[in-house]
């Protein structure tokens, strides 16, 4: 590999040595180059940048060694810093009652909770701020209110992420897209617009309108049944006193022998059992749809390495 | 030669992986402002020439691992000339885990010294 004569092509290099490890680790890798190399540049006014990179291959590293530190500094502290996933269970048994124990189950559960908020918030912000743009748009501040919505929407992306990576366990970037403060403003605003990700994390914020309903309702309707399967026992034992299936007049008889068996200890004890499969079922179903939303969010809020 | 500098340089690389987070919370517990990345980098570059950190570019990812376990706090600021920069603070929380550290380091020094003697 040539040595690098500009900055860009520093970060070109670095991307391309990257190639092929997390997205979201990348976005942070070249952040943290970008940062220290205008830094760099910023206190040495008078080299030139090609001097200037020669210098830091010897301190911040070449780009190929960069690319190395990060690979195995993540390593570690994905080691260090997670809670250690649970062994992974080889019986099936052990496997389908696994789910119980996995943090990342009732991550994504409050996650699918929470979701009807953020859905409705997301959804109303970017409605409103699309709409209030095209109103303004034949007026003076037209222009400046449409960039600032615009810069909201990249700010909420990365709330969103740090949300994600938390309830879901997704990696996702703690840093922002870096944006050179040295660019006249109205490069900056350009590579705003034509940067596609700022249009899917848009596309995002509407999907989660829909989303946020169904996932917020799958889940209480789910574990209100369930939870209310599972209580049976309890209801029977409190006022088996009120129950009677004696009362049981002018139905066929099979819906009267269903009635009293279910109210019998033997039925109900099968209600019960019903609802803690029901729990289990629901409690996979929650982590797959986590698992699935972690990569709708990573695929739609982070800027893919090709670019 | 160059076998021996071979094991050296590994050596020298597994010491710095557990010592970088020390010196990364002492420094910044020693200074009265906060710092950001390149001068923490410039800072170690003077002090240690080299010796522990190895390249600037693994100095990034441990403050940022130390923020997330919030040791340090970290905010960005425009500059006037150069590029925006990211800040870093040691915490309350910092300056006890430090602490901390200081005594496991002191007892690992003075175990590794009486071996090395004999």
């Amino acid at each position: 590999m040539t040595t690098p004569q500009t900055i860009e092509q520093y970060l070109a290099q670095l991307r391309t040595a990257l190639a092929g490890a997390d997205r979201a680790m990348i976005q942070d890798a070249l952040y943290d180059a970008e940062e220290h190399l205008r830094s760099e540049l910023a206190e040495n006014p008078g080299m030139s940048e090609a001097e200037l990179l020669a210098k830091i291959a010897t301190s911040y590293g070449a780009p190929e060694e960069v690319a190395e530190i990060y690979r195995t500094t993540e390593k570690t502290v994905a080691r260090a810093l997670r809670t250690p996933p649970p062994r992974p269970r080889r019986s099936g048994f052990g496997r389908f009652f696994g789910v119980i124990a996995d943090p990342h189950t009732y991550g994504a559960m409050f996650y699918m909770l929470l979701a009807l908020a953020t859905g409705i918030f997301y959804f109303t912000w970017a409605v409103t701020g699309l709409s209030m743009s095209a109103g303004f748009a034949l007026l003076i501040f037209g222009a400046p209110f449409f960039l600032l919505f615009m810069a909201s929407v990249r700010g909420l992306s990365l709330i969103e992420s740090r949300m994600v990576e938390s309830m879901l366990g997704v990696r996702m970037p703690r840093r922002p897209p870096y944006t050179g403060r040295e660019r006249p403003w109205l490069q900056r605003i350009a590579a705003m617009l034509t940067d596609a990700r700022t249009w899917a994390t848009l596309l995002y914020m509407l999907l989660m309108l829909p989303l946020g309903i169904f996932y917020f309702t799958l889940v209480v309707a789910l574990m209100s049944i369930s939870l209310a399967l599972i209580a049976t026992p309890l209801l029977k034992a409190v006022y088996s006193s009120y129950v009677d299936s004696s009362t049981c007049v002018g139905a066929p008889p099979w819906v009267c022998d269903f009635a009293a068996w279910s109210i019998s200890w033997f039925g109900v004890a099968i209600w019960c059992l019903l609802g803690i499969l029901l729990m289990l079922v629901t409690l996979h179903l929650v982590r797959g749809i986590g698992r699935l939303h972690g990569a709708l969010a990573k695929h739609l809020l982070v800027k893919s390495a090709r670019v | 030669m160059s076998d021996t500098e071979a094991h050296l340089k590994k050596f020298e690389k597994e010491l710095a992986a557990g010592t970088v987070s020390l010196v990364l919370l002492a420094v910044l517990a020693a200074a009265r402002e906060p710092l950001y990345g390149y001068q923490i980098a410039k800072r170690l570059e003077r002090d240690a020439g080299g010796v522990l950190v190895g390249k600037q570019s693994a100095l990034y990812p441990v403050l940022r691992n130390l923020s997330a376990a919030e040791l340090l706090d970290t905010f960005v600021e425009p500059s006037e000339a150069g590029p925006p920069r990211r800040y870093y603070r040691i915490t309350p929380l910092g300056r006890k885990v430090l602490r901390e550290w200081t005594g496991a380091w002191n007892s690992t020094r003075r175990f590794v010294d009486s071996i090395l003697k004999e």
